[in-house]
């Protein structure tokens, strides 16, 4: 039975008045204590997370350590927490809904060993507050009431320790009870904790950043930023429309000055605002960080200012006509995250005054500005890159106060580098758990995986009846996707797309689950690739490799033997057998009816002639009929006036999404586009098939149409060549680039085509309850429905798709749906979180791969080596300099004609460049450089230009390339080597190389390392690894090309 | 009060229940002598009192007589301190109206009005203290009076309110839960016959969800059934000792 008390609580009105509230409070005689230890589990209905059982004590945090200390909390070593209610509240209304999430994300994850009990509604934990006790004496005193009960109820089996920040407290509750402990936490770390050394470093920087928090505030400073206003006049603002809701963009060129809101939804309409309002200067800034939601004013039309156009750091150029610019008067809300940081050098402390136990650190992202750290251990992570987290920013400090995590690895080193890249992306990568590898099938030579009986009967068996292959990339381990084709015996085909059955090994909310979804994808880096599931799943069990039983889920269509058709369509769980595991190379060549690729095919080797002959007409069937299907699809859709940008569309992905190496796009082989279209086909039926079954839950991915007015630089620089760009819809598009080629030069084309890419908006999952069906429209294919769901391996949106299509099939059959799935809501959140992670993902690649680029040009020198010279493409023109392309090495950057001495660049005759005083005029299409002798050069659009290659060092952020126009003359290749060769050769050459000689030099310092050592130990960063496992990883690059050449 | 969690992950509402428990419910009836029936109900803070007069002659206008049944007059008024601010409440405001039209239409459902042609019955509630769901208690304070009063109806009629959070259905709602914003429906149920007497609801919902929404609310007026039918049961017993049975 429940039992009613009533509280009463004061609440102040916004008029000031005073209400008296009276609310009921129900408490019951038990809740859920989820101890093991519990002596009547049924009775507490103890369901879900329950405390681990071999711990030694339970630790109950008072609300004001849960307030300040969450970050220690959060470590997966500390064990048995218990976080009380009453805590929680403290947190929810003292701390706001940030830092509340994060601890209800805490409670939920079952990673965390970690539990909440109600005990405010508890009939024997609940007290009331008394007359006249302060709310934080009445916190400590419910959560020590708790404590003791929790003790007693665990029938005193289990010591507890209460850990708390106030003096009065221990003193009063230290001896009252025995077995109930009350300690504070830096002596409970100090006890229970003492070789867990990052909570302690944690602590006392957090400690200390508390201290000076307190200093400051006793000191009455000038304030350096005016108020930010109350959330009540913001939000009534933004209603009237006198403010205007948005996320901060800092300009990463000139992080001090410029930042940008773009304006959300339907602010832009009401403001009758087209362009992002600009932010001028740190004060109108006002404290808001890059990716902060902020409310702006706009400022009075005579005080807006234009954007600068001119590249780099070179001041006093003219800026462009003025634009909306206002200041921010609100933050919404705050996007701060962990930033890598580097302190200054020596010298630089030196000049930053005594007072040096506040430092300001640089972080490694440009648009966020310098960190105030105290710290004594300064100087002893000068060399490192740093992980620091912010804590405040008050408006009486230039700049935001924050505390030291952790090190992250040395600069200029290449680990410490990628770990920078890794933080800074927020993608977390630990080793898999022993928990979750738990959960993992086994395969080994002695215990090897099998088809159960069980699987057995429920599947449908298509090992004896179908030829089923995949074609992949050479040595590809994880194969996701084989194909089949055979003829029917009414005479019609069946085509099935067989995909790796990964939903059945992981199932919904086991920990593998769990850890997949936070890593939504897998990483692919320059030199290596971070898994999403463990590889005895990608590489093994899972993938569809050739001559072993896998389970598979498969979609077969019935099609008509002459028109192909689609008559009928099957989806189900499947046991496969794949036969062959072809690559593109071999796939294409059999089809051109080259058969002496089969020696290259392991499974024909070990046949004798004839029964080689007999398998080998099958599958060159197989390969024949396929391709001419896929044809067929394609021509269909097309006739039925669906656009057929596809072949494009893949190309231009293939180029944002592929390492920048491979510039030019090879010319696809039409296996990769027989093999590309089926899993269109697949996608799309199953998108289609999911959304009829689950109208308001149902994943899928939709591209929107692009904004017209970004097509206009595209079209500008197609008209200085000549060519017309139509960008009304996407088929005049995928035409006119077509029409767009330069028979002299193939570099004109695949500029136009990237700018095309830039212009357009990415692809996104979302959740189809919460769009209209009009927008789920994906532009890039002319498909209406799209999804993702054949590389369940390496993609969480696949992993979901299959739990849809699984309930879809047993909704059909009228069974019971097994799959939890999510609501419209929770997948609306999952979808944003992983087209987020997706983001993540693309940027550590490309971020990695200029750390290459750069590391690979460090220790050549301009002047000298050869390979710095190379032949470039201006792709656009700025006040004070071009912006080039290199196609060799797939570099993009910017060229000044200008230097910063205020010379500009002359060319003599024949060709060789030197800097004289002189002026620049920028024109639409080219931009003239005149010295004041009179001799003027002119740089067109898409001309072509020698440039030198160097690389700019930075201490704080990563290196930068430089490129210097030596010649406006194109470079002449000194070896005949074909053009694409090269540059496709180059790609892991340049890899090999960086990672090669990061080993020799590694190898070197060997001898001094002894006394280093014991800073890599201490730092578990950098390790020495074999040269094996690089050349490993090095194979794993070939994984790249594949992955997404329909990875659309 | 954007903060405000309504349902916690672990299920509990703001002060402590479950979603599909009820507040507490304390009744009496036959509370004043000279009417012909009255009752009082407390549904956790909320606190309301009816009473009945009738079956009667038609007051004022003879026209409105019904030929063929009674004539069921419902008033509902609130006390100046039923709510956080004290506030005064004329007769006849646009919201009293409403509730009273909505009883009449309940009451209209339930009572045998067939068995009294061109008479007439009176219902007043006055509310004395708010705290959400104060038509589901205007509702079971009338049945009580009704019963109070010895007119004879098809079943008892109760009344209970619920709401939708984060996809599950919360039964009886109080004032904090409505002024969250959900959407909330109010429905009164004859409960041995399952009968609607009058479903409300006066915000967005999708349909798919009206079913979970609709069953929690029908649940928990089966379980106010129960519980009134216990305190008619002790009346009627407490009744018959004083008479000396």
């Amino acid at each position: 039975m429940l039992q009613k008390r009533e509280k009463v609580l004061l609440l102040r009105t916004f008029q000031g008045r005073t209400l008296r509230i009276v609310r009921e409070h129900y408490l019951r005689p038990s809740v859920p204590c989820n101890s093991p230890l519990c002596p009547q589990p049924a009775v507490c209905r103890n369901d879900g997370k329950l405390l681990s059982s071999d711990v030694t004590h339970y630790m109950i945090p008072d609300w004001k350590v849960v307030q300040d200390y969450l970050e220690i909390l959060e470590f997966p070593e500390l064990k048995g927490i218990i976080f009380m209610q009453t805590a929680c509240q403290a947190v929810q209304h003292q701390r706001g809904r940030r830092q509340y999430n994060k601890l209800r994300n805490l409670l939920k994850d079952a990673r965390h060993d970690c539990v909440l009990f109600a005990n405010e509604f508890q009939q024997s934990c609940y007290l009331p507050r008394e007359r006249g006790e302060s709310m934080e004496k009445w916190q400590s005193r419910s959560i020590y009431n708790a404590a003791t009960w929790y003790y007693h109820h665990c029938q005193d089996r289990m010591p507890i320790v209460m850990v708390t920040e106030d003096e009065e407290a221990i003193q009063q509750y230290g001896s009252e009870t025995e077995g109930v402990f009350v300690i504070s936490f830096k002596n409970y770390l100090d006890n229970f904790w003492p070789d867990l050394k990052a909570t302690h470093e944690l602590c006392e920087s957090i400690l200390q950043s508390r201290r000076e928090r307190e200093n400051e505030s006793q000191e009455s400073h000038g304030k350096e930023y005016p108020e930010h206003l109350p959330l009540e006049v913001l939000e009534a603002g933004i209603k009237s429309g006198r403010y205007i809701q948005g996320t901060l963009n800092v300009n990463k060129h000139r992080a001090q000055i410029e930042a940008f809101v773009r304006l959300q939804g339907a602010s832009s309409k009401d403001s009758g605002l087209v362009s992002d309002i600009l932010i001028h200067g740190m004060k109108a800034r006002n404290r808001s960080i890059h990716g902060d939601v902020v409310v702006v004013e706009l400022l009075p039309k005579n005080e807006w200012k234009g954007r600068t156009t001119a590249l780099g750091e070179n001041d006093g150029e003219s800026p462009s006509e003025p634009m909306p610019t206002g200041r921010v008067v609100g933050i919404l809300q705050k996007n701060w995250r962990d930033y890598v940081v580097t302190f200054p050098s020596k010298e630089e402390v030196q000049s930053q005054g005594k007072n040096a136990r506040k430092i300001l650190v640089t972080p490694w992202d440009y648009r966020i500005p310098k960190i105030r750290i105290s710290t004594q251990q300064a100087e002893a992570l000068q060399d490192f890159r740093v992980v620091v987290r912010i804590d405040s920013w008050e408006s009486t400090s230039m700049y935001p106060s924050g505390h030291f995590v952790r090190v992250l690895g040395r600069i200029g080193d290449l680990e410490g580098e990628i770990a920078t890249i890794l933080v800074e992306n927020s993608i977390s990568v630990v080793p898999f758990s022993e928990a979750q590898m738990c959960e993992m099938p086994v395969n080994t030579t002695e215990n090897p995986w099998k088809v159960s009986s069980e699987e057995e009967r429920e599947r449908k068996d298509l090992r004896k009846t179908h030829l089923v292959f995949s074609i992949d990339p050479r040595g590809c381990e994880d194969v996701d996707d084989t194909l089949s084709v055979r003829a029917l015996d009414n005479g019609n085909l069946e085509l099935g797309v067989h995909i790796a059955d990964v939903t059945h090994f992981v199932t919904s909310h086991s920990y593998i689950d769990i850890e997949a979804r936070t890593r939504a994808t897998t990483y692919y880096l320059a030199d290596r690739r971070y898994d999403m599931l463990p590889s005895i799943l990608s590489a093994d069990v899972c993938s569809l490799l050739g001559g072993v039983d896998r389970y598979a889920v498969s979609i077969m269509w019935e099609l008509d033997k002459t028109s192909y058709e689609i008559k009928k369509v099957w989806y189900g769980r499947t046991i496969i057998r794949s036969a062959y595991k072809l690559f593109y190379e071999a796939a294409q060549e059999l089809l051109d009816g080259n058969v002496d690729i089969v020696d290259d095919i392991p499974e024909f080797r070990d046949m004798d002639e004839k029964s080689r002959q007999a398998k080998l007409e099958e599958l060159l069937w197989a390969i024949g009929k396929l391709t001419d299907i896929a044809r067929h699809i394609r021509a269909k859709r097309d006739r039925c006036g669906a656009l057929g940008l596809e072949g494009v569309e893949v190309c231009i992905q293939l180029d944002e999404k592929k390492n920048i190496h491979d510039l030019i796009p090879k010319q696809p082989l039409e296996v990769h586009e027989t093999v590309a279209e089926c899993m269109i086909l697949a996608n799309h039926w199953v998108a289609k098939k999911i959304y009829e079954s689950f109208p308001r839950q149902a994943l899928l991915r939709r591209h929107p149409p692009p904004h017209q007015e970004f097509f206009s630089e595209l079209r500008e620089c197609a008209k200085a060549k000549g060519f017309f760009i139509d960008t009304r819809s996407n088929k005049a598009l995928a035409d006119s680039l077509d029409n767009a080629n330069d028979p002299n030069d193939p570099i004109v084309n695949w500029l136009l085509r990237s700018m095309a890419t830039q212009a357009m908006s990415n692809a996104l999952y979302f959740s189809t309850g919460s769009c209209a069906e009009e927008e789920f429209h994906h532009y890039g294919l002319a498909l209406d429905k799209y999804t993702h769901f054949t590389s369940p391996i390496r993609r969480y949106s696949d992993i979901i798709v299959h739990r849809l299509l699984m309930a879809a099939i047993s909704k059909d059959k009228k069974m019971e749906i097994k799959e939890n799935l999510f609501s419209n809501k929770d997948l609306e959140e999952l979808c944003r979180y992983i087209n987020n992670r997706n983001r993540a993902a693309q940027h550590s690649q490309k971020q990695s791969t200029e750390l290459f680029q750069c590391m690979y040009f460090k220790d050549k020198d301009p002047e000298t080596e050869e390979r710095c010279i190379a032949d470039g493409v201006i792709y656009s023109i700025r006040t004070n300099g071009v912006l080039v392309f290199i196609p060799r090495f797939g570099i993009k950057g910017a060229a000044y004609l200008k230097n910063k001495d205020g010379l500009v660049i002359s060319c003599s005759p024949d060709g060789h460049s030197e800097w004289k005083p002189g002026s620049l005029q920028r024109f639409q299409n080219k931009i003239t450089s005149t010295t004041t002798g009179g001799e003027s050069v002119t740089f067109h659009l898409f001309d072509h230009v020698t440039v030198r290659i160097s690389v700019q060092a930075s201490r704080c952020h990563s290196d930068t390339i430089r490129l210097e126009i030596i010649s406006n003359k194109p470079y002449m290749m000194p070896d005949t080597e074909l053009f694409q060769q090269s540059s496709l050769l180059l790609k892991s050459d340049l890899v090999k190389e960086v990672t090669r000689s990061m080993e020799e030099a590694q190898l070197a310092q060997e001898v001094k390392v002894n006394v280093i050592e014991k800073d890599y130990q201490k730092y578990c960063q950098t390790k020495g690894r074999s040269l094996y496992t690089l050349l490993e990883e090095i194979r794993d690059l070939a994984l790249l090309d594949v992955s997404n050449s329909y990875g659309i | 009060m954007a903060g405000l969690e309504l349902l916690s992950d672990q299920g509990y509402r703001v002060d402590g229940r479950r979603a599909g428990e009820l507040r507490k419910i304390q009744a009496r009836m036959g509370v004043f002598a000279q009417a012909d029936g009255s009752a009082y109900i407390e549904q956790g803070n909320t606190k309301a009192l009816a009473v009945v007069y009738g079956p009667h002659e038609i007051r004022g206008s003879r026209a409105r007589a019904l030929p063929d049944r009674a004539l069921v007059n419902c008033q509902y008024s609130s006390a100046t301190f039923s709510t956080g601010e004290r506030k005064r409440r004329p007769h006849g405001d646009r919201k009293s109206c409403e509730m009273g039209l909505q009883l009449r239409q309940t009451f209209e459902a339930a009572v045998l009005t067939q068995l009294h042609p061109r008479s007439q019955i009176d219902i007043y509630v006055q509310v004395l203290q708010a705290d959400g769901g104060t038509y589901a208690a205007c509702v079971n304070a009338a049945t009580l009076a009704v019963l109070d009063a010895g007119i004879p109806m098809r079943d008892f009629v109760c009344a209970c309110s619920a709401g939708f959070v984060d996809g599950t259905a919360l039964a009886d709602l109080s004032h904090v839960e409505e002024a969250a914003g959900g959407p909330q429906l109010a429905l009164a149920l004859l409960p041995s016959s399952g009968q609607i007497a009058l479903l409300e609801m006066d915000a967005r919902l999708h349909e798919d969800q009206l079913e979970q929404v609709l069953e929690a609310a029908a649940q928990a007026a089966r379980d106010v059934h129960t519980l009134l039918d216990r305190v008619v049961r002790q009346h009627v017993q407490e009744a018959s000792i004083l008479l000396g049975d």
